[in-house]
């Protein structure tokens, strides 16, 4: 199999030494790789283990971008991208470029963002209001619809009755839906239907979508990192409650000053007024949800303050959906919908977008959300909590992106190839919820009730075993 | 102290550069007053700058020194890997003019081209654009009451500190 993966920003140096093809555990080259050498899954014996192969492997990669993410659901963008007829916005599904457009009769669209003719990008802009999209190559058209309504010099073309009968078309994305301004598209037609495949997570999306009568929005401004990883180092991260206090000694310190000084022109923090991570904390203070297809929650109980950017509604919340779910909506909670989109409130409001560039090279993809309609005020201090906190120019990302870096390196040993990160809260796992999901409804396939410091990892195992569910047919048992 | 020859602005940011490069921390947050603005906008997705850090996003926004020395504080903090092994940077500065005064202030536009190795990593990367100082005298020095950092370059490779912009 060939392997055209793109090298890691600059001198990649450092990093080749992990993709050396005759250093692969667990297989014969010339056979598939098997499920069971990558994902060791013996719930009865108490066994869930990852091997290291699974984030190193160029071949894993080439099948797990074809398999995972150009052949299941994967989230697009929101609709709010494109709000009005004729605007668009492009992305990407797995490798493959993608336009979404809202034609002149006000509906949206997800079309493979390639001309027909001869297979170019059609549109480059990354958003934009357009009812015409012209190829640069030999200007073939196509309206805000999809349809082509030139041909360039077709008339003078000579061409054959079969070409007539082509569809010249842009070629629309197999499956396309939308949840609550969340869209998400397949390339392959056989995946379940989008509100069978969100399930109950589509609870969790409701929590960030009602704080505002009007939904969500995009703050300007889109902020895109890379890191010289695997994709599946920030999809465990962020369901990762173990790591806080380990990797983020430097931002809490920073908290506990900031909340002795209370002076005015400190940065505010959400995360200051919050004990679920404090290593003192006792009783229960948040766990795990693990839902079907791949997606989890890891949240903390965090306190209704004036810490918070969403105080200003707390009331109004309450009345509106009842104290449980205006509670659950301030909550610490990281959302991953599995594969690529994960959504983040802890110390402020976050959508994250993972896309796979190598086995060993990442984009991130990141957007401060927010309820529409909010005042000035709480907007201003969402961004300032936003900004020290996520941004790769900020003062917690880079620990954990660093730390992805320096497990990539690790990936490279295979002495012992099994890795021991996900086991923790394995005897406490439950089939289905606790009284904290019950609460707003929630009934979640396995849940974690923990106090602050079970660093629950079970709940990755629902990562690995949608990941193995979308392998199927390119794995051997 | 009224006004500032493109000269001696340059002569200014050039220090303010070799400060960051010599990790003289201290010294540089000395350049700035105590209720400085600190900003590096982030892209919209129309190709175009944030303009306002209260409403929309930025890379970094900052109002006061305090905040810049909670960043100093966290480089030395020793609790931090990604500030653990410091990359090398060198920061080059050119193209410097003066522009207005506003009020007692200088507007000084630069461009500046930054190179960084990454010696943790073996990496090298390059970061590039326009800064915009607002220069204000203040106790016989000049101080910086404003930085705007328009970064041309923002797709950021893994991180970016206040050190190598």
């Amino acid at each position: 199999m060939a392997s055209a993966e793109p090298d890691t920003p600059d001198s990649p140096a450092t990093y080749a030494a992990s993709a050396d093809k005759t250093n692969r555990v667990g297989r014969d080259p010339a056979t598939p790789f098997r499920v069971s050498d990558l994902i060791d899954d013996r719930p009865n014996e108490g066994i869930f283990r990852v091997n290291r192969a699974i984030y190193r492997d160029r071949d894993l990669f080439d099948l797990e971008i074809e398999h995972v993410f150009e052949r299941g659901w994967v989230f697009v963008g929101l609709s709010s991208q494109a709000e009005k007829p004729s605007d668009y916005f492009t992305a990407f599904i797995g490798r493959v470029p993608i336009l979404v457009s809202r034609g002149s009769d006000g509906t949206l669209r997800c079309f493979v963002n390639v001309c027909p003719h001869k297979g170019v990008r059609l549109v480059r802009n990354v958003a934009g209001s357009s009812s015409r999209f012209v190829c640069p190559y030999h200007s073939w058209t196509f309206d805000s619809t999809g349809r082509n309504c030139s041909i360039k010099w077709k008339s003078s073309g000579c061409y054959s009755p079969a070409f007539d009968a082509d569809d010249h078309n842009l070629c629309r994305v197999a499956q396309f839906g939308e949840y609550r301004g969340f869209l998400f598209a397949s390339l392959s037609l056989d995946v379940p239907t989008l509100d069978d495949f969100l399930g109950e997570a589509r609870k969790l999306i409701d929590l960030a979508v009602d704080k505002s009568p009007e939904g969500l929005e995009l703050v300007p401004g889109r902020v895109r990192y890379t890191y010289a990883a695997n994709w599946k180092m920030q999809l465990e991260n962020c369901a990762d409650a173990y790591h806080f206090t380990s990797t983020h000694p430097s931002y809490i310190k920073l908290l506990n000053r900031r909340a002795a000084e209370e002076a005015g022109d400190v940065v505010t923090a959400t995360l200051g007024a919050a004990d679920f991570w404090q290593e003192g904390a006792g009783g229960a203070s948040g766990g795990s949800m693990s839902f079907e297809h791949g997606h989890v929650l890891n949240w903390g109980v965090m306190p209704v303050t004036s810490a918070h950017p969403d105080f200003e509604r707390a009331e109004e919340l309450a009345v509106k959906f009842g104290i449980a779910k205006r509670n659950w909506m301030f909550n610490m909670r990281n959302l991953t919908i599995f594969p690529n989109l994960q959504l983040a409130e802890n110390a402020s409001t976050q959508l994250r977008v993972i896309r796979p560039l190598a086995a060993n090279l990442t984009e991130m993809q990141t957007w401060c959300i927010a309820p529409r309609g909010e005042s000035g005020e709480a907007r201003t201090m969402r961004i300032r909590q936003y900004e020290d906190f996520f941004n790769p120019t900020g003062m917690a990302t880079p620990d954990d992106t660093v730390c992805y870096e320096e497990a990539q390196s690790g990936m490279a040993e295979q002495e012992r190839p099994w890795l021991q990160g996900h086991a923790r809260g394995s005897e406490v796992s439950v089939v289905g919820g606790n009284p904290f999901s019950e609460m707003i409804d929630l009934a979640p396939s396995y849940s974690v009730l923990s106090d602050s410091q079970l660093g629950d990892e079970s709940l990755f195992r629902s990562y690995y075993r949608a990941w193995a569910e979308r392998m199927t047919g390119a794995l051997n048992g | 102290m009224d006004s500032l020859s493109a000269q001696e602005a340059a002569q200014f940011l050039y220090r303010e550069a070799a400060l960051l490069d010599e990790r003289d921390f201290d010294g540089w947050l000395e350049l700035f007053t105590p209720d400085c603005v600190f900003w590096m906008p982030a892209w919209r997705d129309d190709g175009t700058q944030t303009e306002d850090p209260d409403q929309e996003l930025s890379l970094i926004y900052y109002q006061g020194r305090r905040n810049l020395e909670d960043r100093v504080r966290r480089i030395r903090s020793g609790l931090s890997v990604a500030s653990a092994m410091l990359p090398r940077v060198c920061h080059l500065l050119g193209n410097v003019t003066i522009e207005q005064h506003e009020g007692r202030a200088q507007k000084v536009r630069s461009a500046f081209n930054i190179n960084l190795q990454d010696v943790r990593t073996g990496r090298t990367h390059t970061y590039f654009g326009h800064y915009v100082h607002l220069l204000q005298a203040e106790g016989g020095n000049w101080r910086i009451a404003r930085k705007v950092i328009y970064l041309l370059n923002d797709v950021i490779p893994t991180a970016l500190d206040v050190y190598a912009i």
